[in-house]
Parts: C-alpha cells; structure tokens; sequence
C-alpha cells in the first residue's frame, strides 16, 4: 500500500451535450462544474419533464395552479374592494381602545419586541429570513395603527421598538452559550419575565385610567387571549401532567377525570360555559372567565403531550434522582421535567398554534369582539355591506402569519434543542 | 435487609422511632386525605354556587317551538315535536356532515400527502402550498369565507345555471339527481324497492367475497386470477338482474326549480356545503401531512426493493409503501377525524343546525344552560366512541398479523 489516498478525480472537461433519455447524472462536483444553463436544463429534466405521464403530470399542475392562482389574482386586484380594510384599520386592529392612550399600545409593542430580542440573543439567532418576516410585521403594524395625524408617531415609534429588539438581541447576544455564572443568571432574569409578559402587557395596556376590559377588542384581543391561553395552559398542564402520572391513585384518576372531560366537548362548547356558567362560580370580567376558560382547556390538552414526554423517560432517571438522595420534588424539577418538556416542545407549540387559531372561535359565541367579531362589525356598515369575502379573507390572512410564524420557530427550536437527537 | 439495617441497637421496632411526618405511606396518606378535603370542598363550593337554579331535563320533552332547516331523511315538524327530538335531529346533521367530511378528507390528505413526496418540483410545491395555507388558518374563517362565496359568488335562484338538467347551480345550493323509489312494472309496493336496495348490499358482499377467494387462489397459484375484474361484474350482474327482475322499482329523480326552492331531486344547501367544504379542505391538509410523515418513516430499502423487482411507480405505491404506511398513520389519522367530529361545532358560524346549534338555540329559549351542555359534552364523548371504535377495528384489519 503505497498509495494511502485515492487519486482525485480528473477535472472534468467540457461535457458533450447529453442527448440520451435516461440522464445519468455524474457525481454532485462535476455536475455543479457545469454551466448553469446546463444545470438549469437538467434540473428541469429531472423535476418536470422525467418521463412522458410526468409531463401530463406537470402540465395538469400547472393549470390548476395558473388557475388558482388567476383567480387569486383577480380577486384581489380587480373584484375586491379593500377599502372595507384600509377605512376600518383601527377598528380591526384595536377596535374599541381609546384613541389618547395609543401610546399604552406602542410601550406594549416596544416591551414584546425587546423580549422578542432578548430572547433570539439568548437561545438562537436571527437569521436573513427572520428579519425579512419582522420588517413586513412591523410596517404592517405601522399601517393598521397610522390613523390622521398619529401616522407620523406611530412610523418613529415603530423605530423605536426596533431598535429596543436590535439592543436587547446584540446584549443577549454577548452572554456566552455555554453553562456558567453569566448565564444562569440571564436565564434567571430573563425566564420570570417572559413568564410575567401576559400580565405586564395588561397593566400596560389597562393599568391607570387605560382601557377598561370591554374596549379591549379587534385582533389586539386575538394578541393578548392567546398568549394568555398558552402561557396558562403551561401552568395548568404541568401539574395535571404530574397528577396523572403520580402513584397516589386519587390523584391520577382525578387529573384523568379531568383531562378527559375537557378533551371531550369543543372547545366552543367551554365558551359556552364561560358566558352561562362560569360566572356563578368565579364571577369576573366576561374577558376573565374567557382566559380562564382557553388556559383549562389548552391545559388539559397540553397535560397529554408533557405526559407523553413523562413516559417517555427511562425509570432510570427517576431512580438516579432518588439514589442521589432527591425529594421527589427536587428530582421532578432537576431531573425529569427539563427531559420531558423538551421531548414535548414539538406538539406544545403544535397546541398553542391551535389556540390561537381558535381564538377566532370566541366571537362566535361571547360577546367579545376579536378580529372576527370586528370584521363583522365593519360589514355591518350599510357601505361595506357586500364586502364579506374582502374582509374574512383579510383576516385569515391575518390569523396565517401569526401561525405561520410559530411553526417555522417551532421547527427552529426542535433543531436548536436537539430533539430526537439526545 | 432494610428493616435490619434500620433497626436500632435499643431493639424497638424501626417504625416506631421514626417520626410519624416522616414515614413513607403516613405521608401517602396525609397527602391524599388533603387533595381529598380541597378536591371537596372545591366540589362543594361549585354547586353552591350553581345551586340557585332549577335543575331536571323535564325541559326535554316539551314541545320546541322552532323549526330548523336543512334537513335530511328526516320527517321532522319543530312546532310540535319534543326538545329531545330537534336535538336528536341536530345529532343526525352533525353525523351527516362529519361522516361526509371524514371521508373526503382523507381522500384528500392521502392524494396531497402523496403529492408533497412526489419527484415532480411544481406537483410537491403545490401540495405544499395546499397544506401550508389552510392548516395555518382558522377552520372557522374557512368556512365562513367559502360560505360567503358559495351565498353572494353565485347567480340566485332565478337565474339558476342548468348543467343538462341534472345538476342545478345557484346560491341556494346545488341540486343534483337522486335515487327515487316509483311503481315498477309490476306495479309493485314500496317493499320492491327497498328490496333492490338489500339486494345491492347484498351483491356487495358477494363481489367482495370473491376478490378475496380470488386473490387467495392468485397467492397460492402465482397464476393471474382478474380478481378486481370478476369482482366488479359479479356485482354488475347481481344487480342488474335483480333491477329487472324486481321490475325496475328505483328511477332517477331529477331536480327542478319551484318557485325559489329546488324541488325533487337531492340538494345540497349551502350552509352543508360551506362546512363539509372546510372541515374537509382543513381536515384533509393535516391528514396530509400525517400521510407524508409515516410515508417517509418507511425504509428507504422498501421503495428500493420494489423497485428491484420491477414495479411501476403507482404499484410501487399502492402495493409497497401506502399499506405499511397505513399501519403507521391510523392512529394519529383517528385522533384527526375525532377532532373534526368536535370541530363541526363552528357549524353554528354558517348557520347550519347541528346538535350544538340546535342545543344553542334551546339554551337560549329556556335556560337550564348545565343540563344543556351536559347532554353537548355526553353526545360528542359518545360520537367520540363510536368514532374510535370504528378506528379500532380498522386499526386490527390492517396491523401486521405475525405469522
């Protein structure tokens, strides 16, 4: 064995032109050696015209696509009228918030941007795409706050929110991603207030003579329900999560009993009770009782998946915890919850993706106008009358992003934490 | 060993000198008695606190006094008839326009699924963009869009567009022909008809009966026994004789315009269609999804194989990866239909009088709002059972049998 390396291949020279209908494709290399015309030949050879039922299969595609996406186009550009938008902007937006505490709304879009920051600096980073999404959201916002005079403080306070996002990202950015002193300590500044977040935006938004809890409407309420929900849901699900998998029996069938009842009945049935029921039990704002009513329910749900996760570990860990000499508890905390919450990311954020899809059910039922209800109520002027189709269309648009968004950082954060792959 | 270790030298037994906080099952105990006291009091607290209403399902059988549309294969008067029977009737389009939903959606999941694997760019980006857009919208926008569509996109009933008589399009829905029993040759009873029915079931079963005998010979012999063939004429002849032989009892009813309603014929109301439509596009995008992952969890060596040995892309399919994948997605595919049974809830968003609607409207009228909604969450848990139940046995045809 004189030779330990294999020869490189010879540099390719120029390539004859492929005549042949069964193209064998030469190693990745050479083939990115080529011309792009060439590669863009075969690659269209490859993916649209391989064989003669492939280019029926594409051209059958095509015009349902150029169909669809001709009808798209003439829908919205020449049938819709989007002035059923572009004249109720601040009603879909906000509905019933008092103009003169506008700026309440700008601190609340300034602290969720910061934490948004934050939080990117801390577990991930922004890539090129992530900024390609933000910008668009933020003029958006811009656009839907800009009404009369205020289109010049909303453009500056917009500036203002991105650049708390960039400061809080470059400043989280700088703590090491390694364990250590700095970080712990970030992560314990950082961690309670992201878990306050629902909470402080409302004190944001209604503390001190601010909007009382029947002006809060529009898709700003469709913001603050479902989060609340989620974060919620979190606090109800773990501990149901834990019952149902404790050995005290009256626990686990309790918890069982529990989750199974609220699985059972939709989701707009409980908002039934919420506007019947509840209210003889824990009295309250109608807003209230519908928080309390999306946390039981996304709860129960979300108490199935982290005990997915529960099971999912090996006894092991529980029994490594208690020959350490851990309380139960401390194991619970140390061990086993940060094991089975990360195996459970996936089909939480798939929950809260739900929720907030189903934020659209409440108007349905409650008197509380969320994005739906809005829409409604801006085809009920006598003008705007017929512009039905223009306006749900707008606000499934508006329910997409917001989804589509947590999917794609879903994915990102299955990636970053490693699921599946510890 | 334990008991030894634990045992002091004074010779008293270890349980007694270790404090009573301190023992394993005291605590048990104590821990358990105190969820049970709050569990309690909590119990106590609600129906307290609920315990200013009057309660009884009395409610139930007293006449209803509203009437609701929409309806089918229902003789159904909702000014006389009982609460009970208009909530029963709003059960029946609740199964109606989930069974309806069920089956197309996963028709449509499995043919997206298949389409976001497929090796043609422009056919797996289309299916993509199915998926992406109506699984990241509100079920409830869906339908409430394709209803507004389906009520001010289409001509009205006076100018009704006609596709050869048969089928009838305008925005109170489309009408299409229908079965209809009339007197045959024989001038015969109602039963003849009824009869020819039972005797397509029948034939059904035969026909099936005979692939199977079919395929088996075709398993043993290797020799090619035309088993779909033989099948689908059996069922041909079976019922084709049995149509003359009962004397023609079952005609076609086509569908006509009276007045502004659509008259004989089977039509399909728009509020049905705007549901069915986006319970089945919305239902459809996750079974997609659903398909592409346990497709793609199969083996590589599967496909690879089967293309060994010669097998055309669409057997490569239907015989290799789509019956292992199965196995796979039954249960996350049960999990969906039982979601889309719940779903059918927004029905009350497009006026459609499902059991929600219809318990909906009853609370309203009369109150007694815990009762009511006992009797929703007593009906979804039991649609429920009876979905998974169906799904079990399914789920036991289908899982690999170990030789």
């Amino acid at each position: 064995m004189t030779n330990e390396f294999p020869a490189p291949d010879p540099v390719p020279g120029p390539v004859a032109p492929l005549r042949a209908r069964r193209v064998v494709l030469p190693p990745a290399r050479q083939r990115a050696a080529r011309p792009r015309s060439v590669r863009a030949r075969e690659w269209i050879r490859q993916n649209l015209v391989p064989s003669p039922a492939g280019v029926l299969l594409t051209l059958v595609s095509l015009s349902v696509l150029i169909a669809v996406l001709g009808v798209a186009a003439w829908f919205t550009f020449s049938y819709a009228n989007w002035r059923v938008v572009t004249d109720n902007r601040w009603l879909l937006f906000a509905g019933g918030f008092p103009h003169d505490g506008e700026w309440r709304l700008w601190v609340a879009f300034g602290f969720v941007f910061t934490l948004v920051g934050a939080s990117y600096g801390m577990w991930s980073s922004l890539g090129r795409r992530d900024v390609l999404f933000m910008v668009p959201a933020g003029l958006f916002a811009v656009f839907m706050l800009a009404h009369g005079d205020a289109a010049l403080w909303s453009t500056l306070w917009f500036l203002i929110s991105a650049a708390l996002l960039a400061v809080a990202y470059a400043a989280f950015r700088r703590i090491p991603r390694e364990h250590g002193p700095t970080r712990t300590l970030a992560v314990r500044a950082l961690g309670p207030v992201l878990a306050l977040s629902v909470p402080i935006v409302f004190l944001v938004l209604m503390a001190g003579g601010g909007a009382d809890s029947d002006e809060l409407s529009g898709y700003l309420l469709n913001l603050l329900l479902a989060p609340a929900g989620i974060v919620g849901g979190l606090f109800v699900g773990i501990p149901l999560a834990i019952g149902r998998a404790s050995r005290l029996r009256t626990i686990s069938w309790t918890c069982t009993v529990y989750i199974e009842t609220v699985r059972g009945a939709p989701l707009i049935g409980w908002l039934f009770v919420a506007l019947f029921i509840l209210g003889d039990i824990i009295g309250g704002d109608l807003i209230v009782r519908t928080m309390v009513v999306l946390a039981v329910f996304t709860g129960a749900y979300m108490a199935e998946y982290i005990r997915g996760g529960l099971q999912a570990l090996p006894r092991g860990q529980y029994e490594a915890g208690h020959a350490v000499g851990l309380p139960y508890w401390r194991t619970l905390q140390l061990i086993i919850l940060p094991q089975a919450l990360r195996i459970s990311i996936p089909p939480i954020v798939g929950q809260a993706i739900s929720l907030w899809k189903d934020t659209a059910l409440i108007s349905i039922i409650l008197p509380l106008r969320e994005l739906i209800g809005s829409s409604r109520s801006a085809i009920a002027q006598g003008e705007f009358i017929t512009n039905r189709i223009e306006i749900y269309v707008f606000a499934a648009l508006m329910f997409w992003i917001i989804a589509f968004i947590m999917s794609r950082v879903s994915q990102r954060i299955e990636r970053s934490l490693g699921v599946g792959q510890r | 060993m334990a008991q030894q270790a634990m045992s002091a030298p004074g010779g008293a037994p270890a349980s007694a000198r270790v404090p009573l906080l301190y023992r394993r099952r005291a605590r048990r105990w104590f821990v358990e008695l105190a969820y049970v006291a709050l569990t309690v009091l909590a119990a106590i607290y609600v129906v307290s606190a609920l315990g200013g209403r009057e309660y009884g399902f009395g409610f139930l059988t007293q006449p209803a006094a509203f009437d609701i549309g929409n309806q089918w294969l229902v003789d159904f008067d909702g000014t006389t008839s009982s609460r009970l029977t208009i909530y029963l009737v709003g059960v029946w389009s609740t199964i109606r326009v989930v069974g309806v939903a069920i089956g197309l959606a996963t028709l449509v999941g499995v043919v997206v699924g298949v389409a976001r694997l497929s090796q043609n760019w422009l056919v797996a980006k289309s299916a993509m963009l199915f998926v992406e857009i109506f699984r990241n919208t509100p079920l409830y926008v869906q339908a409430v869009i394709w209803y507004a569509i389906l009520l001010f996109g289409l001509p009205g009933i006076e100018q009704v567009v006609n596709v050869g008589d048969s089928f009838l399009l305008s925005n109170r829905g489309v009408a299409i022909p229908w079965p209809d029993p009339r007197v045959g040759l024989w001038g015969g009873p109602a039963w003849l008809a009824g009869s020819w029915f039972a005797t397509l079931a029948i034939g059904a079963a035969v026909a099936l009966r005979v692939r199977a005998v079919r395929q088996g010979q075709e398993r043993e012999t290797g020799e090619y026994r035309y088993p779909n063939r033989v099948a689908m004429t059996t069922f041909a002849v079976i019922a084709g004789a049995s149509y003359l032989l009962l004397g023609m009892p079952v005609g076609i009813d086509r569908p006509i315009v009276e007045g502004t309603t659509y008259a004989q014929g089977m039509a399909v109301f728009p509020e049905f269609a705007s549901l069915a439509l986006a319970l089945t596009v919305y239902t459809g995008a996750y079974i997609a999804e659903i398909v592409r992952a346990s497709i793609q969890a199969l083996p590589a060596g599967q496909t690879e194989a089967a293309k060994a040995i010669g097998l055309s892309g669409y057997q490569r399919l239907t015989l290799v990866v789509l019956p292992q994948a199965l196995r796979q997605m039954i249960p996350s595919v049960t999990n969906q239909y039982l979601s889309a049974n719940k779903n059918s809830s927004i029905a009350l968003g497009v006026s459609y009088f499902d059991l929600f609607f219809v318990a909906s409207i009853i609370s309203n009228k009369i109150g007694h709002a815990v009762e009511v909604f006992f009797l929703i969450i007593v009906t979804y848990v039991v649609l429920s059972l009876i979905i998974s139940g169906l799904m079990n046995i399914v789920n036991a045809r289908v899982t690999l049998h170990q030789v």
